[in-house]
C-alpha cells in the first residue's frame, strides 16, 4: 500500500491548524427511513466546501518542506483544484490547475481566487490529464505533477477523517464512502482497519461509473473505458493504481445506485437536514437507503455517511427538480405510517 | 468581557427606549425570565439544542464575528418547534387532550403539527388553499387536519373560530407569534446562544409578528443587558421598523408581498411592547438584499436556509449596522428557518 497508518497520523499533525474538524449530524427521519443509526460526517463544511482539502493541504506541507517553492499542477474539474489552490496559496507554492472550460463559474473563480493559474482542457479524463502532463512537460520537469485522488499525501489526508469519526462516534460499525477516483475511501478504509478491522467500509458508487464495483468483483482494476455521464460529477474519474490495491484488501463492499436515486437521496438531505451537498454525497446517501445494503449490514447498525462536499452550482439545479418523486410526500407517507418522529 | 459602547449615533429620528428596572418592574409583558426558564424545562431533550456556526468567508463580507445560531436543524425545520412545543406541554398539563388550533400556513403549523403529535393531541391547522403543496403535505406529515380557508387574514380567521364553535370552545386556538408560552419558547434560543457565545455583543433577529425576537430579548435583558437586540426586516414589511419609529403600534394594512414569505406578518399586541422597550434598533433590507444574502450562505455554508433567515444575514452584511456597533463586535445572527420549497428555486438564481 502507497502509504501507512504513520502517515495518516502524520498528516493529522500537518493540517490541523488549517482544517476543521467538522461536525457529525444525525436525523431521526433519515434514521427511520433507512433503519440505521445514521451519523453524517459532514464535509461540506470542510474549507473549499469538500472534504479534498485534507489531503491537499497535508500535500502541500510536505511539498513545502521536500520542494520548497517549486510549483505544482493539479487537473481537477473542480474540489480537488480549488482545495489545492487554497493549500498552495497558504504555503506560498504556485499553483496550476487544469479545468474544463465547461466547469462550473463558481469553481473558477474560486480558483483563480486563490492564485492560482488557470489552464483550459477538454471535460474528458484523457483531456485533463493530457492538458497536465503538458504543463510538466513544458516546464521540464521543474512542475510537480498532482493527482486528485493517487498522490499518497492526497489519500493521507483523506485518512485523518477516520480519526474524527473514532473519536465523534462511540460504537461505529460501518462507514459508507463515495467512490471515484478512490483516494477518500483508500484513506479512510486504511485507517479503520488499522484501528478497528470490524469496522465495515462500504463504497457506494455511481452505476454509471462502476468501475470500483467492477473491479471488486474480477478481483483486478477495471478501469472505465469512456467518460461517464452522471449527475454525481465529482466521481466520474476511475479509481487507480495507487488506490486499487487498498480499496481490494480494505474495501468490504460495494453499493451501486441509479441516477434517480442519487437525485432523490440528495434532494432528501437537502430538504430535511437542510443541509446543500453536492450530487456525489447524495451517491453515499442513496447508497444508505438502498436495499443492497440490508444483505451487508445488519439493520439497526451505527453508520457513518460521509458528506464529501457541498459546492454545487446553484444556477444549474435542473437535476433537483427532475425527479418524479415529491420529497415531502415520501417523508409524510413514512410519518404517518409509524408512530411519530 | 462585556463592551460597553462609548458613544451612540443616532441613525433615525426616534428615541429610542431602554427599559429600566423600575419600567420593566411596572410594565406587564406577556412574559418574563420566568417563563422561559420553564420553557427550557418543558422542552428540554425534545427541542434540539442547535449548533453554532462561522463562516471566514461571510466575516469578511460583513467586517464583524459572526455567529450563526442554526434553528433551520431544529425539529421541523424552524425555531417555531420550541415555542409550539412549550405551548402543547402546558396546555396539556391543564386541558387533557383537547384539540389545538391554529392558522399558519408556514412553520408555525408544522411545529404545532408535530408538537401536537408528540402529545396524542389533535391538531388542526387553518390554510389557504393557494399555499404551496409542499408546506400542506409537511403539515399533513406529521399529523395534522389541514382546514382550508381564502388566502386573507379575515377568512383565516373565520374558518379558525368555525372550529372553535365547532368544538364548542374546547379547543386552544393559539397564534404564531402572540401566544406567551410561544414567545417564551423561543427565548430559549437566547439562553442557549449565550451559554454557547458568551461574548456576544450584538444579536440579529429577523422580524414577522415579533415573537422570536421578544422572547430573545426577554431572556437577553435579564441574562446580559449589554447585548444589542436588532431587529432584522423585510423593507417591504416594515411594520416594526415604522412603529418603533411612531413609537405606536403600526401594522400594515395589506399583506405585503416579499420572497421573506414568513415574515410578512405584522407585530402584534403582545410582542410590541417588549419590542418597544428591548429592541435597541430595526434595520430594515431590500428583497434584492435578502435574495443575495441567501444565496451566499447557501453557497459558502452550504446551509438552505429559507429567504427569511437570509433577512438577518442581509443585515449582518449590509451597510447600516457598522453605524449602530462597534467594530470589533461579535455579532450573533438567528438563522431561524430552513423550509423551502426546492420546487420553486428561481429566486436563487444569480440574476
Amino acid at each position: 500500500h502507497v502509504i501507512t497508518f504513520n502517515d495518516v497520523l502524520e498528516a493529522k499533525q500537518n493540517i490541523i491548524n488549517e482544517s476543521y474538524i467538522t461536525p457529525v449530524m444525525t436525523s431521526t427521519i433519515i434514521n427511520k427511513i433507512s433503519q440505521y443509526d445514521v451519523h453524517f460526517k459532514c464535509e461540506l463544511f470542510q474549507r473549499t466546501g469538500s472534504f479534498k482539502f485534507r489531503g491537499m493541504f497535508n500535500l502541500a506541507t510536505n511539498h513545502r518542506r521536500d520542494f520548497i517553492d517549486r510549483p505544482v499542477v493539479i487537473a481537477s474539474s473542480g474540489n480537488a483544484g480549488q482545495s489545492l489552490a487554497l493549500a498552495c496559496k497558504l504555503h506560498k507554492i504556485p499553483c496550476h490547475v487544469v479545468m474544463p472550460e465547461t466547469a462550473t463559474p463558481t469553481k473558477r473563480e474560486a480558483v483563480l481566487g486563490y492564485g492560482a493559474l488557470v489552464t483550459n482542457c477538454t471535460d474528458s479524463e484523457k483531456g485533463r490529464t493530457d492538458a497536465a502532463n503538458a504543463v510538466v512537460e513544458e516546464s521540464n520537469g521543474a512542475i510537480r505533477l498532482v493527482s486528485p485522488s493517487q498522490t499518497p499525501d492526497v489519500i493521507a489526508g483523506a485518512g485523518t477523517i477516520t480519526l474524527e469519526l473514532i473519536d465523534q462516534i462511540a460504537n461505529l460499525q460501518a462507514i459508507i464512502v463515495p467512490v471515484g477516483g478512490g483516494g477518500m475511501i483508500a484513506g479512510i478504509a486504511l485507517a479503520a482497519k488499522h484501528l478497528n478491522p470490524k469496522i465495515k467500509i462500504i463504497g457506494a458508487e455511481p452505476a454509471e461509473a462502476d468501475d470500483c464495483y467492477q473491479s471488486k468483483l474480477n478481483n483486478r482494476r477495471t478501469p472505465l473505458n469512456k467518460t461517464p455521464i452522471t449527475v454525481a460529477d465529482a466521481l466520474r474519474t476511475s479509481i487507480g493504481e495507487n488506490t486499487w490495491p487498498i480499496i481490494r484488501d480494505c474495501v468490504d463492499d460495494v453499493v451501486i445506485v441509479g441516477e434517480e436515486e442519487i437525485k432523490i437521496a440528495t434532494k432528501l438531505i437537502w430538504h430535511t437536514m437542510k443541509l446543500m451537498i453536492e450530487p456525489s454525497s447524495g451517491v453515499g446517501v442513496a447508497a444508505l437507503l438502498s436495499n443492497q445494503l440490508k444483505t451487508m449490514l445488519p439493520i439497526g447498525s451505527s453508520v457513518s455517511v460521509i458528506l464529501c462536499g457541498g459546492n454545487v452550482n446553484l444556477d444549474k439545479l435542473d437535476w433537483l427538480t427532475q425527479t418524479n418523486v415529491d420529497i415531502q410526500s415520501l417523508i409524510g407517507t413514512i410519518a404517518s405510517n409509524d408512530g411519530g418522529f | 468581557m462585556i463592551l460597553t459602547l462609548g458613544f451612540s449615533i443616532p441613525l433615525r429620528a426616534y428615541r429610542r427606549y431602554y427599559a429600566t428596572q423600575s419600567q420593566m418592574a411596572m410594565n406587564n409583558y406577556v412574559i418574563n425570565y420566568e417563563s422561559i426558564k420553564d420553557a427550557e424545562r418543558n422542552i428540554k431533550d425534545v427541542a434540539n439544542v442547535t449548533p453554532v456556526l462561522t463562516s471566514s468567508i461571510i466575516d469578511k463580507v460583513s467586517g464583524f464575528q459572526l455567529h450563526f445560531k442554526c434553528e433551520l436543524f431544529q425539529r421541523t425545520g424552524s425555531f417555531k418547534f420550541r415555542g409550539m412545543y412549550n405551548e402543547v406541554f402546558n396546555h396539556k398539563k391543564t386541558n387533557g387532550t383537547q384539540p389545538m388550533v391554529i392558522h399558519s400556513s408556514g412553520n408555525a403549523g408544522q411545529a404545532l403539527a408535530l408538537a401536537s403529535r408528540l402529545h396524542d393531541i389533535p391538531c388542526h391547522v387553518v390554510m389557504p388553499t393557494v399555499a404551496i403543496p409542499c408546506k400542506r403535505n409537511a403539515v399533513i406529515g406529521y399529523g395534522a387536519i389541514i382546514a382550508d380557508c381564502q388566502d386573507s387574514e379575515s377568512s383565516r380567521e373565520e374558518v379558525a373560530q368555525s372550529i372553535v364553535d365547532r368544538f364548542d370552545g374546547k379547543v386552544r386556538l393559539t397564534s404564531p407569534s402572540q401566544s406567551p408560552d410561544v414567545i417564551a419558547g423561543a427565548g430559549t434560543i437566547a439562553t442557549e446562544f449565550i451559554e454557547q457565545v458568551p461574548t456576544l455583543d450584538v444579536i440579529i433577529v429577523p422580524v414577522g409578528g415579533g415573537g422570536m425576537i421578544s422572547g430573545i430579548a426577554v431572556a437577553c435583558k435579564h441574562l446580559n443587558p449589554k447585548v444589542k437586540i436588532i431587529a432584522a426586516e423585510p423593507a417591504l414589511a416594515d411594520d416594526c421598523y415604522q412603529s418603533k419609529l411612531n413609537n405606536r403600534r403600526t401594522p400594515l394594512t395589506k399583506t405585503p408581498i416579499t420572497i421573506a414569505d414568513a415574515l410578512r406578518t405584522s407585530i402584534g399586541p403582545n410582542t410590541w411592547p417588549i419590542i418597544r422597550d428591548f429592541v435597541n434598533d430595526v434595520i430594515t433590507v431590500t428583497d434584492d438584499q435578502i435574495k443575495s444574502a441567501t444565496r451566499l450562505v447557501w453557497q459558502t455554508m452550504k446551509l438552505t436556509i429559507e429567504p427569511s433567515s437570509g433577512v438577518g444575514v442581509a443585515v449582518a452584511i449590509g451597510d447600516q449596522l457598522k453605524n449602530i456597533i462597534e467594530p470589533n463586535a461579535v455579532v450573533g445572527v438567528i438563522l431561524c428557518g430552513g423550509n423551502v420549497s426546492l420546487e420553486h428555486l428561481d429566486w436563487l438564481k444569480d440574476d
